[in-house]
């Protein structure tokens, strides 16, 4: 992002320097998380196939549209923000997180089919990895979706300033790293097939 | 007025002190780093016990004797907190000091049951045996959530701070708010006994425990960095600790 200032362009980082270390910590983390799937696989080649396709890839890619839109909404309130235009700060945001919660009603229903028909993170290796990586993405998402609603909020009490746009450029970094995750997560569980 | 911050630097050095004395006792002596793999047979836990049993008597031992040294770094933090960045509210200081004192409960607890499997264990069966292995460790696992109360507080707290070189770095109050919360997936530890997430996995041992570890490493150095300049400032050196920082005199400011 360009920042000018007394005439002069620097380049900064959006929102709180500070939160990129933990999206880069974080992004780390779930690398290892992937690193040790993908070693695992190896291993199991056949059963992880056999167990990817009782996965709903449509659900997953539903569920790959609902983040992005959400992102997307929350991308235009940051712009809206710069712009001063609460109302539109508001909406968008209030947009966003609607949106967003509808990867959570699409979670549960995936979750409540597949526990429902006998499948658990104890079923096999590949469900263990299913359930774990899916359940802590969607811890990541609960996270989100909390910060998301307390800038919703602040957007509708509090002045649009600049503290008020590190907060909420904050939480949309946050928010597409939860989407960058998911991006990774999808093809991995859902799509890859054995060669 | 420095002699609130009294017996501070004492109390910082309180957490490195502990994670030497848990490393040592609690981890080596006590064979805990790494821990024995959870898909062992009862039999093979309870030759841990025979074999090892005064190692293990006195890593416990310890252990227990110290694990209270992880409060007492705790108040170093809060009263860093309560002087340094808090203004008229004390609430994230006091999360943070119950929730370091609330940490010494599953350290404790779980160091007496392994303490007592190595009490007598010629006298139990290996069944017995086994659960005095597997139930500290999931207390001390699954209890993580007084622990990431700790670092959310004081992350929280320390983000607040307004100096221009705060008192702790930005990326070290987030780093401990992503430790506190990838905790969390200790909760899957007792659905395994192998794999990343059982409790010698490379999730749930070797990255939680270590990146717990280089927390307490990084705050003491800054805590006890903050102490002294929070002395400083009682004396008057830093006339005004929220300013800006001056650039030195003669350097040219960057545009």
């Amino acid at each position: 992002m360009l920042d000018s200032a007394g005439g002069a362009a620097r380049r900064r980082l959006a929102g709180d320097e500070g939160v990129w270390f933990f999206i880069t910590a974080d992004l780390m983390m779930f690398a290892v998380f992937f690193a040790v799937f993908m070693t695992a696989r190896l291993d199991e080649v056949a059963l992880f196939e056999q167990s990817r396709q009782r996965l709903n890839p449509a659900i997953g890619l539903l569920n790959t549209a609902i983040l992005l839109s959400s992102s997307w909404l929350v991308a235009l309130a940051v712009h809206a923000a710069r712009a001063g235009r609460r109302e539109a700060v508001s909406r968008l945001l209030g947009l966003g997180i609607l949106v967003g919660s509808g990867f959570a009603v699409s979670k549960a229903c995936e979750y409540t089919a597949k526990i429902s028909a006998g499948v658990t993170l104890l079923t096999n290796h590949f469900f263990m990895y299913y359930f774990a990586l899916t359940g802590l993405h969607f811890v990541h998402f609960l996270a989100g979706m909390a910060v998301l609603g307390v800038c919703w909020r602040k957007s509708r009490h509090e002045a649009i300033d600049g503290r008020f746009l590190v907060w909420l450029e904050s939480a949309g970094c946050y928010w597409h790293m939860v989407d960058l995750l998911w991006i990774f997560l999808f093809p991995m569980l859902y799509l890859l097939r054995a060669a | 007025m420095t002699e609130r911050l009294k017996y501070l630097r004492l109390c910082a050095w309180s957490g490195p002190a502990f994670l030497a004395i848990f490393i040592v006792f609690w981890g080596i002596l006590g064979h805990n780093i790494p821990p024995l793999p959870a898909d062992l047979p009862a039999q093979a836990i309870a030759d841990h016990y025979r074999l090892n049993a005064n190692e293990v008597r006195l890593g416990m031992g310890m252990s227990m004797s110290f694990a209270v040294l992880y409060m007492i770094w705790g108040l170093a933090i809060a009263k860093v907190m309560q002087y340094g960045v808090e203004k008229d509210n004390d609430v994230l200081s006091t999360i943070e000091l119950w929730g370091a004192g609330l940490t010494v409960v599953p350290l404790l607890v779980s160091s007496s049951f392994w303490l007592a499997g190595a009490y007598r264990p010629e006298g139990l069966d290996d069944s017995v045996l086994q659960l005095f292995y597997d139930l500290p460790w999931l207390l001390i696992d699954v209890a993580y959530m007084v622990t990431s109360v700790q670092m959310f507080a004081l992350g929280v707290a320390f983000l607040k701070d307004e100096r221009a070189v705060p008192l702790v770095p930005k990326w070290l109050c987030w780093y401990g708010i992503w430790v506190g919360f990838m905790f969390v997936a200790e909760v899957l530890m007792p659905f395994f006994t192998s794999g990343p997430f059982a409790r010698h996995g490379v999730l749930n041992f070797w990255i939680e425990f270590f990146i717990w570890f280089f927390w307490i490493v990084a705050l003491s150095g800054y805590v006890l960095i903050a102490i002294g300049r929070l002395e400083a400032e009682a004396r008057g050196i830093v006339v005004d600790a929220r300013a800006p920082r001056l650039a030195p005199a003669g350097s040219v400011a960057n545009a």
